[in-house]
């Protein structure tokens, strides 16, 4: 073999190094991007724990790619930090209602849809692991949630299957209510 | 000096292609790791907690908020029956018959994946507003111009590329299963300037 001179060797080191940093960057941005573009979709929804009914998308609506305008959108950005976050809503058994929630890297850990849920109303308890539930009284429908993450999206959608329909699925969603509760104080 | 100079150019080299190679994965709209139904692509695991990391970033940037497929089939297609970029400057037609799902709908999203503006707010058809021949069968005009006729339904796509996304709440049991191979609605292509 022929071996290599200096010139060639360093060349070689500089090259292997190059890749090395593509690596390291490319691989890190694509682990951060979903979170990046969470946060600031997040940001955008508004006040965190409270809920936020959307206006029917338009080709003005810019805070999230590919709004579908046959869909009504109620949304509560949470933030588990001062405790579980408790979730109410009407469901509409009409054409399709879903309410469903996303951690911080844009996983969908959670969905239920109206043909899912018989009762007229659905409670939703979000809890990080580890965190004490709050006290639970007789809810008809409740479900309780593990957030992969702190924070993250509650995400009601209703079908407007019929534009003479948009008054009442507005009025259905403005019903929506959603909160941080008090954590149950730990037992002895 | 020489040494420091390699160093920078080797960090800004680097930096430089390894953020190309992440525009290079993500920059396509199908969500990639999809199946394809003629013109029609979707991803199989958009919005799943198996999600790899790489549909995560593009379900970030191109299907923010995605239902798994159990709920929703989100179906994207770019181009027509035959292959060819979808131009807002061209006159298409979606003919078919209902997708075996309890609901659906077609939206048009521009080059930006927002809605495309115009001025009566046409965006979309569904299952329940489109408008049917006396089989239940239907034709949608898709495109730029006016509307070319009053007993089909209209969705104007202004004048760059654009594409459409058809979605399927509660799809049947075999669509979720094999959404390659669902009876979905085509898109042909009736004339381009």
């Amino acid at each position: 073999m022929v071996p290599m001179s200096e010139r060639t060797q360093e060349w070689i080191f500089w090259i292997a190094a190059t890749i090395l940093v593509a690596m390291m960057v490319h691989l890190g941005s694509i682990y951060l991007l979903p979170r990046v573009v969470m946060m600031r979709a997040l940001d955008r929804l508004g006040a965190v724990n409270t809920m936020h009914v959307g206006r029917r998308p338009t080709a003005a609506s810019r805070a999230i790619v590919r709004p579908s305008p046959d869909i009504l959108y109620a949304s509560c950005p949470y933030d588990l930090s001062k405790g579980p976050l408790r979730v109410t809503a009407p469901v509409i058994h009409s054409s399709y209602w879903s309410v469903s929630a996303f951690d911080a890297n844009t996983d969908n850990y959670f969905v239920k849809n109206d043909s899912q849920t018989p009762t007229n109303t659905i409670e939703l308890v979000v809890v990080e692991h580890g965190q004490a539930w709050p006290k639970l009284d007789a809810a008809v429908e409740r479900v309780i949630l593990f957030s992969p993450s702190e924070k993250g999206l509650i995400l009601i959608r209703a079908v407007i299957d019929d534009d003479k329909h948009l008054p009442a699925v507005e009025a259905a969603l403005h019903q929506a209510r959603c909160g941080t509760v008090a954590s149950a104080p730990k037992l002895r | 000096m020489h040494v420091a100079m390699k160093i920078v150019g080797t960090a800004i080299a680097g930096v430089a292609l390894g953020l190309a190679a992440t525009w290079f994965v993500t920059s396509r709209g199908d969500m990639g790791d999809g199946v394809a139904d003629g013109p029609w692509r979707t991803s199989l695991v958009a919005g799943s907690l198996q999600s790899d990391p790489y549909t995560r970033a593009r379900v970030a940037l191109h299907g923010l908020l995605a239902l798994n497929r159990n709920e929703t089939i989100y179906y994207t297609a770019t181009e027509d029956g035959s292959g060819r970029r979808l131009d807002g400057k061209c006159r298409y037609q979606i003919s078919g018959r209902d997708p075996n799902t309890r609901w659906w709908s077609v939206t048009a999203y521009g080059g930006d994946d927002y809605l495309i503006p115009n001025a009566k707010n046409l965006y979309s058809v569904s299952a329940t507003s489109v408008i049917r021949k006396k089989d239940g069968s239907f034709v949608v005009d898709v495109g730029g111009g006016a509307r070319p006729r009053a007993d089909a339904s209209w969705i104007p796509a202004g004048e760059g590329t654009f594409s459409l996304t058809l979605r399927l709440y509660n799809p049947g049991p075999d669509v979720a299963i094999d959404p390659e191979h669902a009876a979905l609605p085509e898109i042909h292509r009736v004339w381009c300037p």
